[in-house]
């Protein structure tokens, strides 16, 4: 406080420097509260309110879900049939997680989506890379339409793979094996990869590519010395999405992986469902349990995200 | 630099990944002490305590152990074809009964058919004619007549299930005729309260209708309307009684025009909070409300008058075609169907098919099991009325949210119905 009464008033008038320091910060905070808080809500037009407005309806429409199961999860069946799916829980109830955990033997559970979220991200990463480099930086002949034909395998319905994959995993020996959907997702998730990263490698700069091969670089050594570290953020960016989305994948492994020693997390929340009831309260203890592997790799690797996106050009 | 060290530590994950699983293929055996089986009944559940029970004495009586996993009924559902169709495939599993399920499959040839094993060890004896229906296909695949391809090993059927304080509070007494109950439900109504817990989104309004259509009908129109003996008349005394009948009780505020939008689960919980004294639903609400109706009494009674209702056997066992021990697989069947597990069955809250009604010991329990006996007797187990095609299911529950919200006439909405009916049926006899 000193300091800045010496620096407002270097002559240091003691007869106006009241005892109580109090009214000193209040004649200051106009000066210095007032003045950029008008600056700022000057800068803030109608259409920015708006937006904010927008912004946090749609956030909150985007949470609903979530809140919901975040309710529910902490409910005790009794309380919910009183008061409903809205209503907050009147006790803490984590009967509901502790049954579905042991039910199920979640950590084996846990254990085999990491499993095979995590091979499949690496592998079709990897997988990507290779193909964009022939594609994207070789340029090969034809090379649309080899992409268009990759991109086939994302764009038909799981539904009518399904058939199909069943007969050739069987006749491989490898139905009810985790391989089976390591490999099937690898190839489904390396074909949207090499789609991507083939158009990002298509307009890398060519002088650096020449440079390379000036100073007597293989196509080998181009690729590891010098396109994947300029291209690593992107290349982060898609092992998140692929470990994230072979995580959530439900339809192939609920039939690929017959023994329960195998399942992975999506599939043995369907445990909960039966004929014709229905565990609210259960259910959603296990959606929750499901839900925060995939939050807590998110908030992990959140960072590279986020600079992965706005990252990729050369400096 | 982060990003590498992000691919380097997301790189060794997979491989000590890799390195930690080893190989994790399967090992399905072939073993010869081994009964593989599956179900998929919560543990905690009047069928899963029972085949607990089961299982151990299994062990006992044959020495051979017994490779136990409770499936998911989703896991079961979509994937069973392919799954019986391989090596992977069980001796043993609870399969759904059905033309569209366990009729699909055994005239796929993936199931073993069971008649000379079911005379051998008598569960013909002890199965009521109407619970064997769903338990026989024919080489199409359509229940009611042919080879025995599984076996029931409990049953459900639908029921009023009443909230005994609310009916002393409001003065009534358990109705023995229609009539009667609607009195009651009059009663309610003009007390301000919905009498009936409903819902037509799913289930439940769809089997009251039903219900109120075999109030007029004799088990030549159950024959009919299920298994396709004659055709339907869709605006005859049957189904106009039931359609009209539905109106009326929502026009008189028994049934609330809200029902329209309100799934199964919301019915029951309307009445497990109290808020409706009668829920007309199925037996398989009754561990449940044992469980979580803890404010006040109830009770249950079948429909007043009714010489039908809805039910059916429940889901049975059935044996794979490529099951490696089969004859272990009967051994259990029939350790199932013993007195001792059947009564097991009908102490936790289960319908059994074979017990001694002398064994059941817990009172609840023997009011079930005495309504689902005395319907057998009359031969009254009648199905469900979204059986016949396979998406009139849908087609019901539209017909009848329509009839709800008084956007159609009850003759409207027969007639939609019938037509759905007709060319559902005319796909199946072709």
């Amino acid at each position: 406080m000193s300091t800045i009464i010496e620096e407002l008033d270097p002559e240091r008038r003691d007869v106006e420097l009241p005892t109580d320091a109090a009214p000193a910060p209040a004649a200051l905070t106009p000066r210095s509260g007032t003045r950029p808080r008008r600056r700022r809500t000057g800068k803030r037009t109608p259409g920015d309110w708006l937006v904010l407005v927008i912004a946090i309806v749609l956030g909150f429409f985007i949470a609903v879900p979530f809140l919901l199961i975040l309710v529910n999860s902490f409910k005790s069946p009794a309380d919910y049939n009183t008061s409903g799916p809205l209503a907050l829980p009147t006790e803490f109830y984590v009967d509901g997680l502790v049954a579905f955990w042991e039910r199920v033997n979640f950590p084996e559970k846990l254990w085999n989506s990491v499993f095979i979220s995590g091979l499949v991200a690496v592998f079709a990463v990897l997988i990507s890379m290779f193909n964009a480099f022939a594609l994207g930086i070789g340029r090969v002949k034809g090379r649309l339409w080899i992409v268009v034909l990759i991109l086939l395998a994302n764009m038909l319905p799981q539904e009518v793979l399904l058939y199909p994959l069943y007969f050739m995993f069987k006749e491989a020996g490898l139905y009810d094996s985790q391989w089976a959907v390591i490999i099937i997702f690898t190839v489904i998730q390396s074909a949207f990869g090499t789609y991507l990263l083939a158009s990002v490698y298509s307009t890398f700069p060519k002088e650096l590519l020449e440079a390379a091969s000036l100073d007597g670089a293989s196509r080998w050594q181009i690729l590891w010395r010098v396109v994947y570290p300029i291209s690593r953020p992107t290349l982060s960016v898609l092992l998140i999405f692929f470990f994230i989305w072979t995580w959530n994948e439900f339809l192939i492994p609920l039939t690929f992986l017959v023994s329960n020693a195998t399942q992975t997390v999506p599939v043995a929340i369907t445990v909960l469902q039966g004929d014709r009831l229905m565990d609210v309260t259960t259910t959603s203890a296990s959606a929750l349990l499901g839900l925060i592997p995939t939050l807590v790799f998110f908030l992990i690797f959140q960072r590279t995200l986020t600079r992965g996106i706005t990252a990729g050009a050369v400096k | 630099m982060k990003h590498t060290r992000t691919l380097a530590v997301a790189a060794s994950v997979a491989v000590a990944a890799l390195a930690l699983s080893g190989c994790s293929g399967s090992d399905a055996g072939g073993d010869e002490n081994v009964l593989r089986l599956w179900h998929y009944e919560g543990a905690d559940s009047a069928m899963g305590i029972a085949w607990a029970e089961a299982i151990e004495v299994f062990e006992e009586e044959t020495g051979a152990t017994v490779e136990f996993e409770e499936k998911s009924f989703e896991q079961i559902r979509s994937t069973a074809s392919q799954v019986l169709n391989s090596d992977e495939a069980p001796d043993l599993l609870e399969y759904n009964k059905g033309n569209a399920t366990a009729g699909l499959l055994s005239s796929e040839g993936l199931l073993t058919p069971l008649d000379d094993v079911v005379d051998e060890y008598g569960w013909g004896d002890q199965l009521a004619p109407a619970l064997q229906t769903t338990a026989k296909y024919d080489e199409d695949g359509v229940m009611g007549s042919g080879s025995w391809y599984g076996v029931p090993n409990y049953g459900e059927f639908v029921q009023v299930y009443y909230n005994k304080d609310a009916f002393a509070e409001a003065g009534v007494e358990v109705p023995t005729t229609l009539a009667e109950f609607e009195d009651v439900m009059a009663t309610f109504a003009d007390q301000g309260v919905t009498p009936l817990a409903e819902s037509a989104a799913e289930y439940p309004l769809g089997q009251l209708w039903y219900q109120l259509a075999l109030g007029e009908a004799d088990r030549q129109f159950v024959n009919d309307y299920q298994l396709y003996e004659n055709p339907i008349d869709w605006s005859g005394d049957e189904i106009s009684t039931a359609t009209e009948t539905v109106k009326d009780w929502v026009d008189a505020g028994y049934i609330s025009t809200d029902a329209s939008g309100l799934k199964a689960e919301d019915a029951g919980v309307g009445f497990i909070s109290g808020d409706a004294p009668i829920f007309y639903s199925g037996s398989w609400w009754y561990g449940r409300f044992v469980n979580e109706i803890t404010d006040f009494e109830w009770g249950t009674f079948l429909f007043p008058e009714a010489e039908l209702s809805p039910g059916s056997a429940g889901n049975m066992w059935v044996v794979p075609e490529r099951a490696k021990n089969k004859e272990l697989a009967y051994e259990f069947i029939d350790i199932t169907m013993r007195p001792e597990i059947q009564a097991l069955l009908g102490n936790n809250g289960g319908v059994p098919v074979a017990a001694d009604e002398a064994d059941i010991t817990d009172e609840k329990s023997q009011e079930l099991i005495a309504n689902f006996n005395a319907l057998n007797d009359m031969d009254g187990i009648s199905f469900y009325p979204d059986w016949p095609t396979p998406t009139f299911y849908d087609e019901l529950n539209a017909g009848l949210q329509e009839l709800v919200n008084g956007t159609k006439s009850p003759s409207e909405v027969q007639q939609q119905l019938g037509e759905q009916y007709q060319s559902g049926v005319d796909d199946i006899v072709g």
